[in-house]
């Protein structure tokens, strides 16, 4: 009995202890390692730049987040902020250029706006490192996948660029970040040195980017060499200012000469429809964040988060696809400079009405493609027409508003104005590029085109489009103290860096 | 002369003789019954005489007794003993009575007895657990226990927070749970009918043992056990009540919410009113329509019964309890929520050999919530009562025809139908635990050493059907595309624990020691796959399946997380005479989570029972007296687990589109995304000392206990935000500590025939962060309306700017650079400029308050009379803050309704009040800014059981079942001055509300009801 005791308790023991190193050495669930990954596959070299991609795509970090797209437009006067006055008050006073109120200095917005460009390009420097290790596979002799590995490289320089722009023109001097080990504790840096730095990656890029349009490269819709050079030129001509003496006037004609002169971009003839279905990654797009729904009625689809919905139409709609929350309203000043002018191929384009008609006690209007649009009872009168896609353009079967439409960043027309717009500062002629551009909107040509010209058909072309063109061409040009409510030069051409973000890296406030 | 001095001689020595024949000479030694030692100073008494003695330091006695009489032995602490005098030597053992002192108390893997804890252990009775009507157990312990803080939460089938000691971790604040030797997050699958006992470790010296679980405190659950020797026992338990909401918050109503949105003055605002008039009633300005919005949602009273039936007994070698309960508990809102449970427990245990015990136990729980949609609340609190809930002219609504907030104005889905958000949803869990766990105990050498080993397991199943229907109410309120969707999830819980220990127990005279070694080894296991599909037809439940829906579309996902510990951990504890009392305990935990795999966690505690002592023995005060102090240190691994590496995000999350153009729909090219920040964590490590007394005196009436406690986390692990946009990450990043008082008192007595209770407890907490590794704060919580951790502060403080009042007239405004600098005008808030430089910047904020009670109290007060019982129990806490975020959200919902008490108070001229902004006001950031607007005290006081009784046999006879009916108030009353619907903000550290974030918007409720137990 008491052997069986001690041997029953001994096993139990041994039972108990056995198995003890190995026990406590367990890997993590469902999570794999970065060093699971095979670098040494190189036909899986596109995916961290695929990935980057996507986010760009995205709002929280990405570009597409509605209220980042609030504070780079609404200080234009192409905007107004839209919806009912007190939803988010804070953008009229950011219009109103009152960056020292209290609440400006709290606002979860411009927050928000820093992290999500800061969040796309600390996983840009992370995908450049990506590429580094894949790059250490490649043998020397290899010079197809070592082309295409620094052609990945540039891919997401670009997209890491692009955020530097957003963030510079927003918040002026900010940290060019390019290490990620950096940031606790990274200083600022100037809008010039930001601004150069931009150019210098375009450098790069032009260099080792494909040679193609966006919708002929292998990954139908990445940056190519082109669409390099036209932010390249967007940042020489922030550089050169009003300057006309200014040698950046010439790296914008040179770049967009390159652009003119390969032949490979055109304007699409429907300025009505470049926005819209048919428009999608056309002859003219140099950038767009692409979208899907995958041509099905229903399951998966890829969007920009609230972007659309953001400026929709406003009010009851009566069951309609075409409604939102009715922000970025175009201002009455747009309608009424489109109108004087004459121009109503981007007059109809770009507004969409609500009070033409009537019935009964609601007032209306009809879209060019036959979409009705309910007045609503904030007074809103203009939705954004170039955020419009015509229900009878969207897929059968789904609701959202936009659902499908991709989102256009830099298109040919703007390389033609800044191409004109350099010339003709430079004492040349602009009249070629920039009649095209008019053509395009059937609007007669004009020659012996002035700064003035250009300037005003800039402002028809680009209006209320997303970026922030109407704000930064106001200042660039000088004209902001004179146009813009409020404004005081050397004070509201940037919004003050977020008290949160300098709670946490002091040197911010430095 | 002779004969005269013989005769008185003899007549001498026969009166002399009858003496002697008439006195006994008794002597003995008197014992412990248990121990055997020998007790010194045992009274033994002639009884119905002064003529006695005490036993001498050896136990031994002697006196001289006349035949026929009867001694009686008597000592404080033992049971008094009546023996007859006999001659000769006696042998006495005096059996130690059940006081308190006396009782078993379970600790970490074993027991004691209560008067050799050297650390402060609080131990519920399962009598004081069935007087509450709650669906979880620890619920019904709110406002019981000193220094543990419980925080219900209304809805059905849901947990209730707890905090033992304050917060010394952020990530986790519930204690371990151990049942039956198993380890749990939360015990809702217990039912209370089915606790034999509850022992909470409060602290570390006691909890140590229990090594990297323990840093918030251990509540050790044993189930029902049958007891040998005893006859079937049945019972049967139950009661029926119904569950009403108490305090209600008072929205605006139609009138008061018009009258605000017409002082805003814009033309949308307007809008509002008027389009409510035109379409739904009224004319011009003045609608008619007033929905109460929480009145369409909420039912008057919800049902909700308990049933519980177990039988247990025990021969001379066999216990068996069966306990089989069923509880029912509906909620208080209009649409399908409630929750039914049913548990089964069988035990048995079996003394085999004399040397071997078995035994099994096994706890099955069964249970079916139905989840009510809680965003319908949130609904409730922000839609406008300027429209009603349904509108025939609504024709664009499917399928039943809900007003929308369109059709006056409103175009944010914070807007939405109410009533039609908390009926188009569908959300169903059904859970099954069963934990079996078997066990042996061994006696190796006598009764001295004890070798036992345990098994337990958890199996547990939860599926849920989250299911949406097709429908339409407006732009903002619509299911994806119109159609319905299901999510079905399912996971699986499979955890062990092999729990092996040694026990050694000796004594020599008065010394006595024990020696316990364990070892202990632990696999979790979770996995979980999730499944959504669209166009599932949701007429019926049999119809919801994924592969119901579209194919295109379907979405499938899978997670898990397995964890393996390994732990050795062994006590040592030792006593002299019952006096003065040694224990030590150390654990060393391994676990598979960290990059740190070892921790060692030693306590050690010291008792000295006073009232045992010589000196004391002359006064009359302190029946008993013991003095503690105690010190150990804890390890916290609830704390998520880390890679240690940097990890890899892909799918078609992480994917871009290319190829969308006009022609072509596009298509994923695959990609990823490297996360390159990631933790590497240590344990949290908790060290905390303890000093107490407990005490009874005057005659056992009071009794009660002091405890100062003061626990230190080093390591504490939270959030750090990173800058530019990198997600919180974790780290050990500071050190917190928590310290108080606890005080509890209970006071007994009995005048004539009706005994009456007076209990209290009141606890003390001060929480502050000592460090934050070298910065002097960290901002966290809600960016807008953040909470702080500063050195110096309690953790996650209130930050921001301090309200002084309201701007009356134009002048006022002029005269402060503050104002003009800000654009302000009248009816604007005024905030304090704590620097005094004239401007309004980051400078001016300051900490507001903390979400952490600074006294938790409870008060008990009992009488019985006879049969009658009445039981009336009051719980509160004061010093405690709460974020009001319901208020808050103005900032992001300028046009939502607000509380009764805001919206008809507001600023409308000079002079009408200097607490709220104008209507036009609190559309502005200005006055929506974090400060002391939205911090408002969480004092309450809440009655928070009322329970008369009545006990009495079903027969005549001794052996006639007992029966005792009871009627309950369970949380009727509460006091409190805080504006939203309740001051229990509860809620774990990781989400909002656990930090002092009120967007809780579901109301607690009363429950009255009527119970019986039947004892037979």
């Amino acid at each position: 009995m008491k052997r069986f005791k001690y041997i029953s308790l001994v096993l139990l023991l041994t039972i108990a202890v056995s198995g003890c190193t190995d026990f406590l050495n367990k890997l993590p669930e469902n999570n794999v390692p970065v060093s699971a990954i095979d670098y040494t596959q190189l036909s899986n070299m596109y995916a961290p730049v695929s990935g980057i991609y996507r986010i760009a795509e995205l709002a929280n970090p990405g570009l597409v987040h509605w209220m980042d797209f609030g504070i780079r437009g609404v200080r234009g006067d192409d905007l107004d902020k839209g919806s009912s006055a007190g939803d988010q008050s804070q953008l009229t006073d950011i219009k109103l250029f009152h960056y020292n109120y209290a609440s400006i200095q709290s606002f979860w917005g411009t927050n928000n706006c820093w992290n999500d460009y800061y969040g796309m390009i600390i996983d840009a420097n992370s995908a450049l490192a990506e590429l580094d290790k894949f790059a250490a596979n490649i043998s020397s002799t290899d010079a197809t996948n070592l082309k295409l590995n620094n052609q990945y490289k540039g891919e997401v320089r670009f997209l890491r660029a692009f955020a530097h722009l957003m963030l510079t023109r927003v918040f002026g001097n900010i940290p060019i970040l390019t290490d990620n080990t950096t940031i606790q504790t990274i200083g600022k840096s100037s809008v010039a040195d930001v601004k150069k730095f931009i150019s210098s990656e375009m450098d790069y890029c032009i260099s080792n980017l494909e040679d193609l349009r966006p919708n002929q490269s292998a990954h139908v819709g990445a940056v190519t060499k082109y669409s390099a050079l036209l932010l390249k030129a967007k940042v020489c001509a922030d550089l050169a200012g009003s300057d006309n003496t200014s040698t950046y006037w010439d790296q914008v004609i040179s770049a967009t000469d390159l652009i003119i002169n390969s032949s490979k971009f055109s304007l699409y003839s429907d300025y009505y429809q470049l926005f819209k279905k048919p428009g999608k990654m056309c002859n003219e797009s140099l950038f767009e964040l692409q979208f899907t729904d995958f041509g099905t009625s229903s399951g998966d689809v890829i969007g920009p988060d609230a972007f659309w919905a953001f400026q929709g139409p406003r009010g009851d709609q009566h069951g309609s696809n075409i409604s939102g929350w009715g922000f970025m309203s175009p201002s009455q000043t747009i309608v009424d400079f489109l109108t004087a002018r004459h121009d109503s191929v981007r007059l109809k384009t770009t507004i969409l009405f609500t009070d033409t008609k009537t019935k009964g006690s609601n007032k209306y209007a009809v879209t060019p493609s036959n979409d009705t649009i309910w007045a609503n009872s904030d007074g809103v009168k203009y939705f954004n027409g170039k955020a419009y896609l015509p229900s009878s353009q969207m897929t059968a079967g789904r609701t959202d508003y936009g659902e499908n439409n991709n989102i256009r960043v830099l298109r040919y027309a703007d390389a033609l104005l800044l191409n004109a717009e350099a010339k003709i500062r430079k004492g040349q002629s602009g009249d070629t590029p920039f009649n095209l551009v008019r053509n395009r909107a059937k609007l007669a040509s004009i020659t012996g085109a002035t700064l003035q010209n250009v300037l005003d058909e800039r402002r028809a072309e680009l209006a209320c489009e997303w970026w922030g063109d109407r704000f930064n061409d106001l200042v660039r040009t000088g004209q902001a103290a004179s146009l813009l409510t409020g404004f005081v030069v050397g004070s509201s051409e940037y919004i003050p860096i977020p008290q949160t973000q300098i709670d946490l890296n002091t040197n911010l406030g430095k | 002369m002779k004969k005269k001095i013989s005769f008185i001689l003899i007549l001498l020595s026969a009166f002399s003789l009858q003496m002697l024949a008439q006195n006994l000479r008794i002597s003995g030694v008197v014992r412990d019954a248990e121990t055997k030692e020998t007790l010194p100073g045992v009274s033994v008494v002639v009884k119905g005489s002064s003529t006695g003695t005490i036993t001498d330091i050896d136990g031994n006695f002697s006196l001289s007794v006349s035949d026929g009489k009867t001694l009686q032995f008597s000592y404080v602490g033992y049971e008094t003993q009546d023996i007859a005098a006999k001659g000769g030597s006696i042998s006495v053992n005096m059996k130690p009575a059940t006081t308190k002192m006396n009782e078993v108390v379970v600790i970490g893997y074993g027991t004691s007895k209560a008067k050799d804890l050297t650390a402060p252990i609080t131990v519920v009775k399962s009598e004081d657990l069935m007087k509450r009507t709650t669906g979880s157990a620890m619920g019904a312990l709110q406002g019981s226990a000193a220094g543990v803080q419980v925080i219900t939460n209304g809805s059905p089938g849901s947990s209730p927070t707890v905090r033992i000691r304050g917060v010394g971790s952020l990530n986790n604040e519930s204690p371990l749970y151990v049942v039956d030797g198993m380890f749990f997050d939360n015990i809702d699958f217990l039912n209370t009918n089915d606790i034999a006992d509850m022992s909470i470790l409060k602290d570390a010296s006691a909890a140590a043992i229990y090594g990297v679980r323990a840093a918030n405190g251990v509540v050790i659950i044993t189930t029902k056990k049958g007891t040998l020797n005893s006859k079937t026992k049945i019972t049967y338990n139950g009661y029926l009540g119904y569950q009403t909401p108490v305090h209600m918050l008072q929205m605006a109503d139609g009138s008061q919410y018009a009258a605000m949105e017409l002082a805003k003055g814009t033309s949308s605002d307007i809008a509002h009113v008027t389009l409510s008039a035109q379409k739904f009633g009224g004319s011009g300005t003045k609608p008619t329509t007033n929905t109460d919005w929480y009145g369409e949602l909420l039912k008057k009273s919800a049902l909700t019964h308990n049933h519980s039936i177990d039988i247990s007994g025990g021969s001379d070698k066999a216990t068996y309890t069966v306990g089989l309960s069923y509880l029912y508990q509906d909620g208080i809102m209009k649409a399908q929520n409630n929750y039914k449970r049913f548990n089964l427990l069988a035990q048995t245990d079996f003394q085999a050999y004399d040397w071997l015990k078995i035994g099994y136990k096994v706890v099955i729980s069964n249970s079916t919530l139905f989840s009510p949609n809680k965003s319908a609340f949130a609904n409730a609190y922000y839609s406008s009562p300027l429209y009603p809930v349904f509108d025939a002219t609504n024709t664009n609504a499917f399928p039943t025809a809900y007003a929308s907030s369109t059709s006056i104005g409103y175009a944010n889905g914070a807007f939405s139908n109410p009533v039609a958000a908390a009926n188009y949803y569908y959300n169903k869990t059904n859970g099954l635990q069963v934990s079996p766990t078997v066990f042996a105990e061994i006696k190796l050498w006598k009764d001295k050493l004890l070798f036992k080993t345990q098994f337990s397991q958890k199996f547990a199943d939860n599926n849920n059907l989250s299911f949406t229907p097709a429908f339409y109410v407006d732009a903002y309120q619509l299911s994806p595309n119109k159609l319905s969707s299901l999510t079905s999830s399912q996971d699986k819980y499979q955890n062990y624990i092999i729990d092996n220990t040694l026990t050694y127990k000796d004594g020599i005279n008065k010394h006595h020691w024990s020696a316990m070694i364990g070892q202990s080894t632990r696999d979790e296991r979770w996995r979980e796959i999730k499944g959504t599909a669209a166009n599932v037809p949701g007429a019926k439940e049999e119809y919801m399946y994924l592969s119901q829906g579209d194919a295109t579309g379907r979405t499938l996902s899978e997670d898990g997380t397995d964890y393996h510990g390994l732990s050795f951990f062994g006590r040592a504890t030792y006593d002299y005479a019952s006096r003065y009392l040694l224990t030590a305990t150390l654990r060393a935990d391994g676990s598979s989570k960290y990059q740190q795999k070892w921790g060692y966690f030693p306590s050690v505690g010291a008792g000295w029972i006073v009232s045992e002592e010589k000196f004391m023995s002359q006064q009359h005060l302190f029946d008993y007296l013991k003095a503690r102090l105690s010190w150990g240190m804890l390890g916290n691994d609830a704390i998520p687990a880390n890679n240690g590496f940097s990890s890899l995000q892909t799918g078609t999350g992480y994917s871009g589109i290319f190829g969308s153009t006009s022609s072509s729909a596009g298509a994923y090219i695959p990609g990823y995304i490297t996360q390159n920040f990631f933790n590497y964590l240590k344990w949290e490590v908790v060290n905390e000392w303890d000093g107490g007394i407990d005490f009874s005196m005057l005659k056992q009436r009071l009794s009660g206990s002091i405890d100062y406690y003061n626990r230190q986390t080093n390591n504490l692990v939270f959030y750090a935000p990173q800058p530019m946009g990198v997600a919180d990450l974790l780290g050990n990043y500071g050190k917190v500590s928590n310290q108080g008082l606890e005080l509890t008192l209970n006071w007994k007595d009995k005048i004539g025939k009706l005994g009456y209770t007076i209990g209290g407890n009141i606890s003390t907490l001060k929480n502050k962060v000592l460090d934050l590794h070298g910065l002097a704060y960290k901002m966290t919580g809600v960016s807008e309306f953040p909470t702080r951790m500063e050195v110096g502060q309690p953790v996650n403080s209130f930050y921001g700017y301090q309200a002084v009042g309201v701007y009356q007239t134009q002048a006022e405004v002029n005269a402060d650079p503050i104002a003009v600098a800000n654009g302000l005008v009248p009816g604007d808030l005024k905030y304090k400029d704590q620097n005094g430089d004239g401007v309004l910047d980051t400078k001016d904020r300051v900490i507001l308050g903390n979400y952490l009670p600074k006294v938790s109290y409870g008060l008990n007060l009992g009488l019985n009379y006879n049969k009658l019982e009445i039981n009336v129990m009051l719980q509160g806490q004061a010093g405690n803050k709460i974020l009001n975020m319901n208020r808050a959200r103005r900032l992001w919902y300028s046009d939502m309704n607000g509380d009764a008490e805001m919206i008809s108070h507001l600023w409308t001229g000079a002079g009408t009040t200097t607490k709220y902004p104008s209507a036009l006001g609190t559309t502005k950031g200005w006055n929506n800014m974090a400060s002391s607007f939205f911090v408002e005290s969480g004092s309450y006081l809440r009655i928070q059981n009322i329970q008369l009784a009545y006990s009495f046999k079903l027969a005549k006879s001794a052996s006639a079942p007992e029966m005792r009916v009871f009627l309950t108030a369970d949380r009727p009353v509460i006091f409190t001055k805080y504006s939203g619907f309740t001051p229990e903000i509860g809620g774990s550290n990781t989400d909002l509300s656990g930090t002092g974030y009120d967007n809780n918007v579901y109301p607690t409720s009363a429950t009255y009801s009527i119970g019986w137990r039947i004892t037979y």
